[in-house]
């Protein structure tokens, strides 16, 4: 069984204990844009899974340390007003780009927190994709002085 | 993978949520270097009454024992929380945890 599947199955049988009709709208980005995992530049890595659309610079604040101590380690935290769709996270320290996809609900608060691994310093980028389809981004530039992923 | 810690609160009308994931996040250079196998979770998501609140899709960039928080509308006390957790060999966990 594929994992796609497979999920969906484990999710029906958990709805199905919640509330009898549920309307679920999990995304797996891996089965539906596996080459954007691939990708080793974030600059590819956004072609592959929003397209060629021009970015605007606006519209995400992102918080990061300038420096982080220890590069396995790297809170971040996303915050929008704007009506995503979806918000992706990428970097430029690792062998692939694509860190992480946010699928957003209707009507969710955009204000994340999570920690990356960077093996070195570069730049993370976040790209959403509103609605309506416009693009969006902000950058930033993140100083490692110990890295991540055992480097 | 192992266990999940899950905290949800309700304020005004705001749950906070904050989770932690028991995983070691490496992918494949990684795993090659530790001498250990690759492991990393690759979609969390997280419902209320069969509404899907929180979701992504990740890599193994993320860091060790993932540590995520999210607010969301909509839930009130006692709802159950629940979070499933794909990794990359396609087991599933699940945690549920009731909103205080």
């Amino acid at each position: 069984m594929d994992r796609r599947k497979f999920l969906g199955v484990g999710l029906a049988a958990f709805a199905a204990i919640v509330a009898p009709v549920a309307e679920l709208n999990a995304i797996d980005f891996r089965a539906t844009k596996p080459k954007a995992w691939e990708a080793e530049k974030s600059a590819e890595a956004i072609k592959e899974l929003y397209g060629t659309g021009g970015l605007k610079k606006s519209g995400i604040t992102m918080t990061a340390p300038k420096l982080a101590e220890n590069g396995g380690s790297i809170p971040i935290n996303i915050k929008s007003d704007l009506d995503f769709e979806s918000i992706a996270v990428f970097q430029d320290a690792n062998p692939r780009s694509l860190t992480a996809v946010f699928t957003i609900p209707k009507n969710a608060i955009i204000d994340y927190d999570f920690r990356i691994k960077m093996r070195q310093t570069a730049f993370v980028t976040i790209v959403g994709k509103t609605r309506a389809g416009v693009l969006h981004m902000t950058t930033k530039e993140i100083d490692v002085s110990i890295g991540g992923c055992g480097g | 993978m192992g266990k999940m810690k899950i905290k949800a609160k309700l304020k005004g009308d705001i749950v906070k949520v904050k989770a932690m994931f028991t995983s070691l996040m490496a992918d494949s250079e990684e795993a090659e270097k530790k001498k250990i196998k690759v492991e990393y979770i690759t979609q969390i998501v997280a419902t209320v009454n069969g509404n899907v609140v929180y979701e992504v899709s990740t890599s193994g960039f993320m860091s060790e024992n993932p540590l995520v928080k999210f607010k969301f509308k909509g839930a009130k006390k006692g709802d159950k929380l629940i979070f499933t957790v794909t990794d990359n060999h396609g087991k599933i966990q699940t945690g549920k945890k009731k909103i205080k």
